[in-house]
């Protein structure tokens, strides 16, 4: 098995990357057995079941793309009725004797491993002796998509985040409907259907609907909180009130207590801390006791955009110097910071209600 | 010879008095300087032209190089924090735009921009384009394009293409109007219809480039679905490029890493070299300069000197004639540098410098021309003037000091 080639996955594009002799895409016309308009996609993750018809799975009345969608929708296999579409005949068989084909060089649907299925064991050994892999049962490949499935949706989600959302954004505010009423739709086929199949969106084209469809559906239905990532706004004449230096010049480490309408600013979170701690130390700032703090911005390490100083992770006695020497290195995610733990030798990774004192004082021995 | 009395010499004005008006500048003693100028015409000529040839051509290399450092410099920002290339068999390979995906996973990347571009080299004008794939709603790896995209929507623009204004001028100039003739790499034409011109920030990276939709670029290059050119990165912690780019380098083994800072050495040391040349002209003015200051400095003539001492025997005190000779030198001086710098900036901005130009515009390999971008930088200025006014001042006072210390009848004998 390449490593490489693992990684070299697709996730939401529409091609086949890879596969010039095998695709994914239906060859024939392919058997769609959801009702209505929303037929042609997949009811989870709304792509196109023609393009991935090969790896496409069924359930009662649903069809979905991939295992890995089947998987997030049904919690077991007990006693569905679940079928599959065989890659060599593209008939629609019973999944549970059909024999799966998974780790080989065909990229996965929505997954890193592809699992593709076969009715007979013959097409399968043939097929996973071109393009490496092992054949497996049903039962197995399930299983398997499931426990990746965290990893599949973290790993989604970044790009989601990153690439998708954004992208979706912008082609919804140019080119759809501004009032579409989200609350009419059920799943995200229905949702998908209806863009292209009313006209809610002018002239969509590849995978713009989809990154419009997954805008719509995953941010703005759940009415999450678009993270608008500003950064950390400093005046010319703020001074750290812990060590005098103006923060303007080290926007990377700016922090800021909020008492009210009053703030200060930090150059890092370490003096942060100690005049979180203790602000009668530093000055006379009675007024400035812990239960009238309204809100604490960090600059996120990796991002640079201004996050919620009380819900970050902080990594401590990395090899990362701010401007006050050691500092304890926020983060918005776990993972994030796991991965600069491991980047620059950290200690350890608290969260903020955790942080003592004394230890802070420690960074400056 | 007509010597006009200074004020402050004048017996009926109190010491006070006196010394307040000492603070001033002396109008007489300035009157007396410039018409102790004129009486040496000839001389006083020659040397204000020198001196502000010297001075014109000091702020030139300056200028110049202040402008180019400038133009580098901006096309060095607008350069991608990092750039993935494929490498196969040590040469420049298409990169899988899956590659992007992976990357985006790694902690500290905000962005993993596949991009699809190439050179296109037009045979007729001898000269390269660079065709570069614009995606309307994906996020641009540069301040420039998002601009173009803000004026253009690629996503409507079908098979039609916005031109850098150097492309503009070499398409008409071979009756290219309104569209023009790409050939594929098959043999067979794509025509593509000119929607627009756009100005780039600088010159330099704009004036040969080409923007189409991505469709049309694969289209053009023949480059398959799924692959890009390379794929650029951004970073918004910069202190975690290098982080990022050996991760990367980790994934792929196979792919050349570039991060801003590789290419910013690299410009950096063309640019070195280049100044290298600039060094040795820069030399030889300065040389030219001081042979002149020694000339002046190693001692007045016997006439000079004479004059002094008639000064003195009517009355001048030491620091009048020092002050007298400081406003002679200062106003000579002043003015060549004055002029130097008018000079200097005409000929370099107004004129762009038609022979200093040339020992550096070699360094782009791009056939298409560049303006020298405005830079007023006051350094410069500064620099040039104290490498000229004062040392010239110092050369002409240092001997008048030491012949009006003499004894005024050992002088005048």
């Amino acid at each position: 098995m390449k490593k490489t080639l693992l990684f070299m996955i697709i996730l939401l594009s529409i091609q086949s990357y890879a596969s010039e002799m095998f695709t994914k895409r239906a060859s024939g016309k392919p058997i769609f057995i959801q009702e209505g308009e929303k037929k042609y996609w997949c009811p989870i993750c709304g792509m196109s079941l023609k393009k991935f018809y090969k790896t496409s799975h069924v359930t009662e009345k649903k069809q979905f793309c991939s295992i890995r969608c089947l998987a997030v929708s049904v919690g077991s296999i007990s006693s569905n009725n679940i079928k599959v579409v065989d890659a060599k005949t593209e008939n629609l068989i019973d999944a549970k004797s059909a024999f799966y084909v998974v780790e080989s060089d065909i990229s996965g649907t929505m997954s890193e491993v592809s699992k593709i299925a076969f009715a007979k064991e013959e097409d399968a050994k043939a097929f996973s002796e071109e393009y490496d892999g092992e054949v497996i049962s049903f039962q197995k490949a399930f299983e398997m998509a499931k426990k990746s499935l965290l990893s599949d949706i973290a790993m989604l989600q970044k790009k989601k985040e990153k690439m998708i959302y954004p992208m979706g954004k912008k082609i919804f505010s140019k080119k759809c409907q501004q009032d579409i009423n989200l609350s009419n739709f059920y799943s995200i086929n229905e949702l998908k259907a209806s863009l292209i199949n009313d006209k809610l969106c002018k002239n969509l084209k590849g995978m713009q609907s989809q990154a419009v469809t997954l805008y719509l559906w995953e941010v703005k239905r759940a009415n999450l909180l678009e993270k608008i990532g500003e950064s950390i706004t400093l005046s010319k004449d703020e001074k750290c009130p812990v060590c005098g230096m103006f923060t303007y010049k080290y926007p990377k480490w700016a922090t800021q207590i909020f008492y009210g309408g009053r703030h200060f600013s930090f150059d890092g979170v370490k003096d942060m801390i100690k005049f979180y701690f203790d602000a009668t130390k530093w000055g006379k700032y009675e007024g400035a006791t812990r239960d009238k703090i309204s809100k604490i911005l960090v600059t996120d390490y990796y991002s640079q955009k201004a996050i919620d100083g009380t819900q970050a992770y902080y990594v401590i006695g990395s090899d990362v110097l701010g401007p006050m020497g050691n500092e304890l290195i926020p983060f918005t995610q776990e993972s994030d910071a796991k991965s600069f733990f491991d980047d620059h030798h950290g200690k350890t990774i608290v969260r903020f209600d955790k942080i003592v004192e004394k230890e802070v004082y420690r960074l400056d021995e | 010879m007509k010597i006009k009395i200074p004020l402050l010499l004048k017996p009926s004005v109190p010491i006070f008095a006196r010394s307040l008006l000492q603070t001033k500048i002396n109008l007489y003693l300035i009157e007396f300087a410039i018409n102790s100028l004129l009486r040496a015409k000839s001389k006083n000529i020659f040397i204000l032209v020198v001196f502000t040839l010297l001075t014109s051509l000091l702020t030139s290399v300056f200028l110049i190089t202040s402008s180019i450092k400038y133009e580098l410099q901006s096309t060095v920002n607008a350069l991608p924090q990092i750039t993935v290339q494929k490498i196969k068999a040590g040469r420049h390979y298409d990169i899988e735009t899956s590659v992007a995906d992976e990357i985006l996973t790694i902690a500290g990347v905000s962005e993993a921009v596949p991009r699809v571009w190439g050179y296109y080299y037009f045979a007729n004008a001898g000269v390269n384009f660079s065709v570069v794939g614009i995606e309307q709603y994906a996020s641009q790896y540069k301040e420039s394009l998002a601009k173009v995209v803000e004026k253009f929507d690629f996503d409507e623009l079908g098979s039609s293409m916005v031109v850098g204004q150097g492309v503009k001028e070499v398409m008409s100039a071979n009756y290219y109007g309104d569209y023009f003739n790409f050939i594929k790499p098959d043999g067979s034409l794509q025509k593509v219809a000119l929607a627009g011109v756009f100005d780039g920030e600088t010159e330099l990276e704009s004036n040969d480039m080409i923007l189409m939709p991505t469709e049309l670029v694969r289209e053009v290059f023949d480059m398959r679905e799924g692959k890009a050119t390379d794929i650029v990165v951004k970073v918004p912690n910069v202190d975690e490029i290098t982080t990022v780019a050996s991760k990367i380098k980790l994934l792929y083994p196979d792919t050349r890493v570039i991060t801003s800072s590789d290419l910013q050495i690299s410009y950096q040391n063309i640019f070195n070299y280049k100044s290298g040349l600039f060094l040795a002209l820069f030399i030889i003015s300065l040389f030219t300069f001081f042979m002149i200051i020694y000339d002046k400095a190693s001692g007045l003539s016997s006439e000079e000197k004479r004059e002094i001492g008639i000064l003195k025997a009517i009355g001048w005190r030491v620091d009048d004639v020092l002050k007298e000779k400081f406003y002679e030198a200062f106003i000579l001086s002043f003015l060549a540098y004055l002029f130097g710098v008018l000079l200097a900036f005409g000929f370099v901005y107004i004129f762009q410098a038609p022979l200093l130009r040339e020992i550096f515009v070699g360094y782009s390999q791009l056939k298409t021309s560049f303006e020298l971008p405005f830079v007023f930088d006051i350094q410069v200025l500064f620099l040039v003037f104290f490498l000229s006014v004062p040392i010239y001042v110092g050369a002409t006072i240092i001997p008048a000091w030491r012949a009006s210390t003499l004894e005024v009848d050992e002088v005048i004998r």
